[in-house]
């Protein structure tokens, strides 16, 4: 029996202090020591199909845990049955003889729900492939991720999910293989899964980003790209207004070579000060990507820029002042900002996974976005700091940019998007004024989508209008992996249950 | 020769002032890959200015048969207050630690 009950009952916090599952009693989901992944995975999800009607019997909702990364509560559930998978993390590479016809095996890796997105990068470096994006830190479990459509700044790229082809996801009723109509998988290789198949292009979509409330996803199948290197450029630079409007039409070319090198960059990202957007120094991150070559000289996490989201410090000064919020924000950002290298320091190369770091947070974190049209970022963004910063908003403001991702659910659903995250030390004050954003936002008939890992007050309501048809087929979707009522509501939290996922 | 004895009472209150908040400093170590699972925590108080520690709890820690990734050792304020008023007699600390979840390596699937 890979699962393992831990302790008593109790309680768990989650990674960023944000939310607390009281009277939970937690289990663990173990990897074991089978030869083949396919046999590994079976027995995995035939315990975890009992487990779930011992939970259903003892009539306890359940929440499936990776690295409890989600600040925004969607993990948390209280007197609930917590299933903790970090230890069911087997990476497990697939061989041409397991796809079907006209597949390619090359990229493809069986992952466990509970390996790390690090875990997997390493995974896919040994074997000379690379993920294409990821979020800026790289602790989330793979399969948590993806359920809440984490994302980087690689312009061209969605999310994280968009690496998924195919999942293994069980319900009470069953264990279910998910992938799209075009098959990805051949029968043999599913058969060994244990698995039911279900080959459906909307019932895929909806697990890419089931957002913790389709089941447990035990197992993903991931893609990747050749293994390619980055060239980090990082500065502080005082931004021109005008650039917004270069970033806004996709003149990234233009932004570049105003600020770090005069070439295309395959990531662009900006941070500000919303106290004086324009007259403050922005700190900006670019990457280029580059053929990968053996001999790169190797540069350590640090010196690639990774922990660039590392900016909880000095969060209590930051309430306790109001007065001094600008200037102790750009002392914050110069702290907590790692030194990467400048377009006149001698270039540093690395990997996409030697690029991030699974950062520890040093406060209790805020973390909400909006994520609009790109295409409306000149018309907003002065204003979006303009409110956030006379409410006391009191975190860093970050841009990002994305393609739209994949998944009915991703809140990159723009063809070209714009990602402005609200990342710092919690407070009531910065809450409140992140709420003021999103009024005036909807009172400016601003088309925008939050983030479902991030602390952004949705409900039920707003994600049926934010998401529409694509929301109802997402429904629709479930209903199919989880036909009885009963068994919906036990993958259901107060927190799901608001945003009409599990109800 | 008021003023040297003020002087002298305000240079001991920083001195104390400086003992309480670098006792809640933050000692942290990690291996340089974490894997980690969930944090845990125990708090170990030192007894006699070191002579003794006592462990509230035998240090034995779910899921640890990988090794562990990082341990923080840190005072909370309280505990600081604790050690200041006893005249370091009673030390408490606080000692966390994640688990490592394990590495294995890449299997066929």
């Amino acid at each position: 029996m890979p699962i393992v009950r831990l302790g008593s009952e109790g309680c768990w916090t989650n990674y960023h202090g944000t939310g607390t599952c009281e009277a939970a009693t937690r289990f663990a989901l173990r990897s074991g020591d089978a030869e083949r992944g396919r046999d590994e995975i079976a027995i995995a999800a035939g315990s975890v199909q009992d487990w779930l009607g011992d939970a259903a019997a003892a009539q306890r909702r359940v929440r499936p845990l990776g690295a409890g990364w989600s600040p925004s509560n969607i993990n948390v559930a209280s007197q609930c049955w917590l299933l903790h998978t970090r230890r069911f993390n087997r990476c497990f590479g697939i061989d041409a003889a397991d796809v079907r016809p006209g597949v390619d095996a090359s990229g493809l890796m069986l992952v466990e729900a509970g390996a790390l997105v690090d875990e997997v990068s390493d995974k896919l470096e040994q074997q000379g492939r690379s993920l294409w994006t990821s979020g800026a830190g790289n602790g989330q479990t793979f399969a948590g991720a993806a359920a809440t459509g984490t994302h980087g700044s690689m312009i061209a790229s969605g999310g994280i999910q968009d690496h998924v082809r195919a999942l293994q996801i069980v319900t009470p009723a069953g264990v279910h293989w998910v992938e799209p109509a075009a098959g990805v998988m051949n029968d043999a290789f599913i058969a060994g899964t244990g698995s039911t198949l279900l080959r459906d292009d909307d019932v895929f979509a909806a697990a890419q980003l089931p957002v913790g409330a389709l089941g447990i996803v035990t197992a993903l199948v991931v893609d990747s790209v050749p293994k390619f290197l980055v060239r980090p450029i990082q500065n502080l630079r005082k931004v021109n207004r005008a650039a917004l409007g270069w970033l806004a039409t996709g003149d990234f070319r233009r932004f570049s070579a105003a600020y770090a090198l005069d070439r295309d960059p395959d990531f662009v990202q900006m941070i500000v000060n919303p106290y004086k957007p324009f007259k403050r120094p922005a700190m900006l991150r670019f990457l280029y990507r580059e053929p990968w070559r053996d001999d790169y000289p190797r540069a350590t996490p640090g010196q690639l820029g990774a922990g660039y989201d590392a900016l909880s410090l000095l969060g209590r000064l930051l309430d306790d002042y109001p007065w001094a919020r600008g200037a102790l924000l750009q002392f914050a950002m110069k702290l907590g900002y790692a030194s990467g290298p400048d377009v006149d320091a001698p270039a540093v190369y690395g990997s996409w996974g030697e690029g991030l770091d699974t950062h520890r947070p040093l406060a209790d974190l805020f973390n909400a976005s909006v994520t609009i049209d790109r295409a409306d970022l000149a018309r907003v963004f002065e204003l979006i700091c303009g409110v956030y910063a006379r409410h006391g908003g009191s975190t860093v403001v970050t841009l990002r940019f994305m393609s739209r991702a994949q998944g009915l659910l991703a809140p990159a659903r723009f063809p070209h998007n714009a990602v402005i995250d609200f990342d710092g030390p919690r407070s009531e004050r910065t809450a409140a004024a992140y709420a003021r954003v999103v009024e005036r936002l909807d009172a400016e008939g601003i088309a925008f989508t939050r983030h479902w890992a991030k602390s952004c007050n949705l409900d039920g309501a707003r994600v049926a209008t934010d998401y529409g048809e694509d929301f109802r087929r997402w429904r629709a979707a479930r209903d199919r992996l989880l036909p009885d009522p009963a068994h919906r509501a036990l993958f259901g939290s107060e927190v799901l249950d608001g945003l009409g996922l599990t109800c | 020769m008021m003023w040297v004895g003020w002087a002298l009472a305000a240079l001991l209150f920083l001195v104390l002032f400086g003992q309480y908040l670098a006792g809640q400093a933050d000692i942290f170590v990690s291996i340089a890959n974490p894997r980690p699972l969930d944090e845990e925590s125990m708090v170990v108080v030192l007894k006699g200015w070191g002579f003794a520690a006592h462990a509230a709890q035998p240090f034995v820690t779910p899921e640890s048969d990988h090794g562990l990734c990082d341990v923080r050792v840190f005072a909370t304020r309280r505990q600081t207050l604790v050690s200041l008023a006893s005249f370091g007699f009673l030390r408490p600390v606080t000692v966390a630690w994640r688990a490592h979840a394990g590495v294995f390596p890449l299997g066929d699937a």
